[in-house]
């Protein structure tokens, strides 16, 4: 009976075995699939390694690496002369760049320009659409530029004509829109054939704050539908918005990339105290900068921009415990202002 | 070799089909020059001037001021109309419109736009020579001047090619003026005293070492000449070949260099 049992008890742990082997077999097949189907998700569409750039004996760009997956936005940041349209218009091909190499869903696009153009949308910083045509037939002419050649134009424009509210002005002549419409339709006609990566040279530049969120919302949309989005741009509040992942250019190199939270901790630090420039303390404030290493304060009006770590703030805080000051968290326009006074 | 392939790629005709549509929607406007152009010239100079003109003795023939005009304005019509719109259009779109930096955003490159650009240029000097002819045409019906219109057909390409070679003449001053203002500098010291001394409006002949040198290897004074003899005498004659060997040199040489040019003008590459 015991044996029996055990023999039962035996053949049940082996039908169990079995049933286990099949369950384990069907969750490893299950997690191969996802891990296939996430690695095709999550490969980068743009991959942009060692990138190199001069003009005129100048490195403008040296030694950028970047990289974009479906569903992502890329935000550019630097001051002026950082590198990030050089660097955009390689991965564009508007320049060819002088060392490293540029994959567009895995086409490279030094050997293989077409195929590669055809996968990337660009908007670039200057209005460039034809002025000798109509709204809609500058849509529709953008699509001779490309093969294999994009098919039911006719539907395809008339969508993207509602989606960037241009129907109204659809027998307009470009240069009779306003910025905000002239932008959007930028970003329409570089989407006609429908591509995978879109690049977005400074988009909003110039349009009054509703235009800009129009167009956020018009960006955000794109990247919902699993478009790869890079995008330069000097609005502060634009790349902490739209990005989900931040590089900051530096003199044609990163100095930072990752998440925006990531990349302010990495370079501005955790807390800002913003402090009166002009109270008596002042010069001890500075002589304590200096010798905490910090640096000069930015200087904004008659304020003071000071950022600093979490043991620096208990420190500042420790012996200037009389002043007055705010503290806040940083924001990309620290970065930013930083990245310039260093440049000063 | 990557240069002169461009002129094969889809792209390159893409951009010559974008001018050409621009060009004919506004075709009621845009016909008037090459119809009225040459009507008024041959009636000045040709029916005008000429009958103060006795005829003269060219290549042992004696021929009428209108009858030697007649050819010369058909080369210089080729001539000049290619390069105005490699110049002068060529850098208004370049430059002022951004259509260049537009059509660089997509699968057309660099090589692309110049050689569209010249295939256009050679189009519209091929279309507007081809008016000419039945202006031309008109004056024989009218009696006014006979000429042998069998070999017509074929000269055709050589008068395409005659535009892809002073179009890629004309890209070259795109490339490196400034400003459209400084245009008048290529325009005026360069491009009218060439369109004049190369037996296009009057016979040019110099025992001069100089002025033969010139004629020589001057491509216009070919074309003009051997457009003349085919058209006056039916004769194909060396001026022929020697123009079609010259616009492909001129090809040759210019096409890369006006590349070279804008590449460094439209991208900022070195």
């Amino acid at each position: 009976m015991l044996q029996h049992a055990k023999q039962g008890s035996g053949h049940w742990h082996t039908g169990s075995e079995i049933t286990n082997r099949i369950q384990l077999l069907i969750y490893y097949v299950t997690i191969d699939l996802m891990n296939r189907k996430g690695a095709s998700i999550t490969s980068p569409l743009l991959d942009a390694r060692g990138l190199v750039k001069s003009f005129a004996s100048r490195r403008v760009v040296d030694g950028v690496d970047l990289q974009c997956r479906s569903g992502e936005i890329l935000g550019m940041l630097g001051a002026n002369g950082a590198g990030k349209t050089t660097t955009l218009r390689m991965c564009y091909g508007f320049l060819q760049p002088e060392a490293g190499e540029i994959h567009i869903d895995g086409i490279d696009r030094v050997s293989d320009p077409d195929r590669a153009n055809r996968l990337i949308g660009v908007c670039t910083q200057d209005d460039t659409f034809d002025t000798d045509f109509t709204v809609r037939d500058n849509l529709l002419r953008f699509a001779h530029y490309f093969r294999p050649r994009p098919t039911d134009m006719e539907n395809r424009v008339g969508q993207l004509l509602t989606r960037f509210d241009l129907a109204r002005y659809a027998d307009a002549k470009p240069d009779t829109l306003s910025g905000g419409y002239r932008r959007r339709l930028m970003i329409a006609r570089a989407l006609v054939h429908q591509p995978k990566v879109l690049f977005l040279d400074e988009p909003t530049t110039g349009l009054d704050p509703q235009a800009r969120m129009s167009v956020w919302e018009l960006v955000d949309g794109l990247r919902q539908e699993g478009l790869a989005i890079v995008l330069t741009t000097h609005y502060m509040d634009e790349a902490e918005r739209l990005s989900d992942n931040l590089m900051v250019l530096k003199d044609g190199q990163v100095v930072s990339g990752g998440a925006p939270r990531t990349v302010l901790g990495d370079l501005v630090g955790e807390h800002v105290i913003v402090l009166d420039a002009n109270i008596p303390q002042a010069g001890a404030v500075q002589q304590w900068l200096r010798e905490e290493g910090i640096g000069e304060p930015t200087r904004i009006l008659n304020t003071w921009q000071i950022a600093l770590d979490g043991p620096g703030l208990a420190h500042f805080s420790a012996v200037f415990g009389e002043l007055r000051f705010e503290v806040r968290p940083p924001n990309l326009d620290d970065l930013f202002l930083q990245l310039s006074d260093k440049d000063s | 070799m990557r240069h002169y392939r461009a002129v094969a790629a889809w792209q390159s005709w893409a951009v010559l089909n974008r001018h050409m549509t621009v060009y004919l929607r506004n075709w009621h406007t845009a016909a008037l020059p090459p119809i009225f152009e040459p009507v008024i010239l041959l009636l000045v100079f040709g029916v005008g001037l000429g009958s103060n003109i006795p005829a003269f003795d060219w290549q042992s023939q004696n021929v009428s001021y209108l009858a030697y005009l007649a050819p010369g304005i058909l080369a210089y019509t080729v001539f000049m109309t290619a390069f105005f719109q490699a110049l002068f259009a060529a850098y208004i779109r370049m430059h002022y419109q951004k259509t260049w930096d537009g059509q660089l955003t997509t699968q057309v490159r660099l090589e692309h736009v110049v050689w569209g650009e010249a295939l256009w240029s050679a189009t519209l000097g091929l279309a507007y020579a081809i008016i000419v002819m039945f202006v031309l045409v008109g004056f024989s019906i009218a009696g006014w001047l006979d000429f042998h219109w069998s070999g017509v057909i074929v000269m055709l390409p050589l008068l395409f090619l005659a535009g892809v070679a002073f179009a890629a003449l004309g890209l070259l001053f795109t490339a490196i003026v400034p400003t459209i203002d400084h245009m008048n500098i290529p325009f005026y010291l360069v491009i009218m005293p060439l369109g004049f001394a190369s037996s296009t409006y009057f016979p040019l002949e110099s025992d001069a070492l100089l002025a033969q040198a010139w004629l020589v290897i001057n491509p216009l004074h070919h074309l003009a000449e051997g457009i003349r003899l085919l058209l006056l005498s039916g004769i194909w004659s060396f001026h022929l070949l020697a123009a079609l060997m010259l616009f492909g040199l001129m090809i040759l040489i210019l096409l890369p260099v006006d590349l070279r040019l804008l590449r460094r003008r439209v991208l900022g590459e070195r």
